[in-house]
């Protein structure tokens, strides 16, 4: 109905007498206004400009506070101060530093228990939970992706809905429904006679929690990329490869894994950096407990910068994420990639 | 090799909203050995029917068997068929060297050595032998049309499928593949049944064609047959480079009145007898100058060919294609008029479209050497 009025609209004569003179305007403006040099970089500079305050600075000056100790705000101190005429330029120093050099990464890399069982944490999660979401999520994705599936918008938008949870409120949810007795999983658990597990006091079901609620929520997401990129797999390749003999799994093994490549090596990419920055999920959930079981890099850097006021140490700590991370992506990119 | 039969074979496809029949009650026998061309234009179920024939969709009523098994519900896989594509589908990750074994990795139990050897026999036969390192996007369209043509042939399949392989070649290495695939096929001796649009492609190939339409099998016969003896309008319509001429003529006693006034006394004229008005068709190359011919008409455009020229020409609202020696140049605008002999004249009912007559006599440039013989 819209569109034939529009059409209709677009075709009527005064419509396209209008839409003539604007055009022309247009060019007489255009040829008329001078060309001004460099304005394209004033459209760009945005960007830039936001990147630089909210992302280049908080990043080269977490590196710098690596290597100082934070020893409490600055006062009226500043670093420079410029006064020209009525002019008065002042950079103030935003806290009071104590230069340390390399000492924080010497006791976290040495001596900080804390830490390393943080990392071991992460880590464990890692191993367990990426690999566990992308084969349930290429799973999913291609049984949505056969023929044999119906009402395939209603079953992905299903899948895909927990994305839209907010990080605290579906943490929170999860909280409810593991905690201890009264958590719902227990009762139920419980109501059909078998015994509760202690899903947030034991160490290691506390991780497989954590593991259980990343997935819930991260599964969709990543199968609707994978669903996209099933379906740009060309038609013939399987049609080939039936009349060359091949069974379903040969298919999947030598049609649909090299021609998923890149889609799957940009989910394990960045489902790996997502866990690797895990913190909403175990601050809700366990608290970082029990014993520390569950306390993620992010959560002991949180507690650093902003329990123990340790801005320098956190810093550092900050640091040596990014490094682990980087080596693991770019080993999976080189690994993931060279096929290619 | 195999004998392929198609027995009342039948294909729906259903979607919420629509029905389509694409291939309706087709009954054909194709010989061992045999080169089957099907040719009709698109969305005339052709490919479909090559689509049933491999396994690739399921019949929706009817029979397939390959020298006697009836095949009609193994799947593609299992039925021994090698199939190229139109656009090759080679897989893209892979080196031509494993896209051409691929076949016999995956279907048989020969040692990776025995498989290099296989594919360095087939890339020999098709001249590929440099490009067997390289991926499928490396390749020119000929090279990548080669390395379909190899993995189909690799496994010494039982039945070779084509489906339109040379249309996304460019005219010149068309024709080339062209004859090279009827060498090929000739020297591996498979049944083969190939798909085009292209009913040139389809009269230089095929042993025999199979002309479709809208579903239906319309006509099957060597390229001679179908050119000569055309079932109905549509094959006279399809076959034959430039397109017959056709028109409709009112039947007056033994005369056809025509557009523009044509006037043609039939020899024999039973032939029309108790109707009204028929279609007549008359071949490009049967149409020569003659003051005494029937076929008046007003010429608009003259295409020197240097062997020969094809005159444009208007007959009222009829246009009028016709092909003459190189010695005949007609002004543009002129008034000419043509004759024809009624052995090459062709006649189908009006209202059906089957034929009623069709050509009995020698092709033009038979009879042109025929008279300057006899004088």
């Amino acid at each position: 109905m819209a569109t034939s009025i529009r059409s209709e609209l677009q075709s009527s004569e005064s419509y396209q007498e209008l839409s003539d003179r604007l055009r022309f305007l247009r060019q007489n403006v255009s040829s008329v206004v001078p060309k001004i040099p460099g304005l394209p970089y004033l459209y760009i500079s945005p960007f830039y400009l936001l990147f630089s305050v909210f992302l280049l600075f908080p990043t080269l000056y977490t590196i710098y506070l690596s290597v100082f100790s934070y020893e409490g705000p600055a006062g009226s101190e500043y670093i420079v101060s410029i006064q020209a005429w009525i002019f008065e330029l002042t950079i103030p120093k935003i806290s009071n530093l104590e230069f340390v050099g390399l000492a924080h990464y010497e006791s976290l890399i040495f001596s900080d228990s804390v830490f390393h069982l943080s990392l071991f944490n992460t880590g464990f999660i890692f191993l367990i939970q990426v690999p566990l979401m992308v084969i349930l999520a290429l799973a999913v994705a291609i049984v949505l992706d056969s023929k044999f599936i119906r009402a395939k918008g209603l079953w992905r938008t299903l899948i895909a809905l927990p994305v839209a949870t907010g990080m605290v409120a579906y943490s929170t949810v999860f909280l409810l429904l593991f905690e201890g007795d009264v958590g719902m999983i227990n009762q139920v658990l419980m109501s059909v006679g078998l015994d509760a597990v202690p899903w947030l006091t034991d160490r290691w079901m506390a991780r497989i929690t954590l593991v259980i609620a990343i997935t819930w929520r991260w599964m969709g997401y990543n199968m609707i990329i994978l669903l996209a990129g099933l379906q740009t797999i060309p038609q013939q390749l399987y049609e080939a490869a039936e009349i060359d003999g091949a069974t379903m799994w040969q298919k999947f093994r030598f049609v649909t894994v090299p021609q998923l490549r890149p889609v799957l090596l940009f989910v394990i990419v960045s489902s790996t950096i997502g866990t690797f920055k895990l913190f909403a999920e175990p601050f809700v959930i366990t608290g970082g407990g029990p014993a520390n079981a569950t306390l993620t890099v992010v959560q002991y850097i949180y507690r650093q910068a902003f329990v123990q006021l340790n801005l320098g140490y956190a810093s550092a700590v900050t640091v040596c994420l990014v490094v682990i991370v980087s080596a693991i992506s770019i080993v999976q990119v080189r690994r993931g990639g060279a096929a290619q | 090799m195999a004998q392929i039969e198609l027995t009342k074979l039948r294909k729906e496809f259903s979607t919420e909203d629509e029905y389509i029949v694409a291939v309706e009650d087709m009954d054909l026998q194709i010989e061992d050995g045999e080169f089957l061309v099907f040719v009709g234009p698109s969305g005339c179920g052709k490919t479909t029917t090559l689509r049933c024939i491999a396994g690739l969709e399921t019949a929706t009523d009817g029979q397939i068997t390959f020298d006697d098994v009836d095949v009609t519900d193994q799947r593609a896989r299992d039925r021994d068929v090698a199939m190229v594509f139109q656009n090759y589908a080679l897989y893209p990750h892979l080196s031509v060297e494993d896209n051409i074994g691929f076949p016999l990795r995956i279907s048989t139990k020969l040692s990776t050595e025995e498989i290099d050897e296989r594919v360095i026999e087939t890339a020999e036969l098709l001249g590929i032998e440099e490009l067997l390192k390289q991926k499928p996007k490396e390749l020119s369209g000929g090279q990548q049309q080669r390395v379909a043509l190899g993995r189909a042939i690799i496994r010494d399949p039982e039945v070779f499928l084509m489906d339109e392989p040379l249309s996304n070649l460019d005219a010149k290495l068309r024709s080339d593949m062209r004859t090279e695939l009827q060498e090929l096929q000739q020297q591996l001796d498979v049944t083969t049944v190939y798909v085009t649009h292209d009913q040139t492609e389809a009269m230089a190939m095929g042993d025999r064609i199979a002309i479709m339409d809208d579903g239906m099998l319309q006509q099957v016969g060597t390229a001679d047959d179908v050119y000569r003896q055309p079932t109905n309008e549509f094959v006279a319509g399809f076959i034959g480079s430039p397109n017959i001429n056709l028109f409709t003529a009112e039947v007056e006693g033994e005369t056809l009145r025509g557009p523009a006034g044509f006037t043609y006394s039939l020899d024999d004229p039973s032939m029309v007898e108790g109707r009204e008005r028929v279609r007549v068709g008359i071949r490009p190359e049967d149409l020569y100058v003659a003051s005494d011919g029937s076929v008046p008409s007003e010429i608009n455009v003259v295409e020197h060919m240097g062997n020969e020229n094809f005159l444009y020409a208007e007959m009222g609202d009829v246009e009028l294609t016709v092909r003459s020696g190189s010695q005949i140049r007609p002004e543009e605008n002129s008034t000419v008029i043509f004759g024809f002999d009624e052995e090459d004249l062709y006649l189908f009912d009006a209202t059906t479209k089957e034929s009623i007559k069709t050509k009995t006599g020698e092709t033009a440039l038979e009879h042109e050497q025929f008279e300057q013989a006899q004088q």
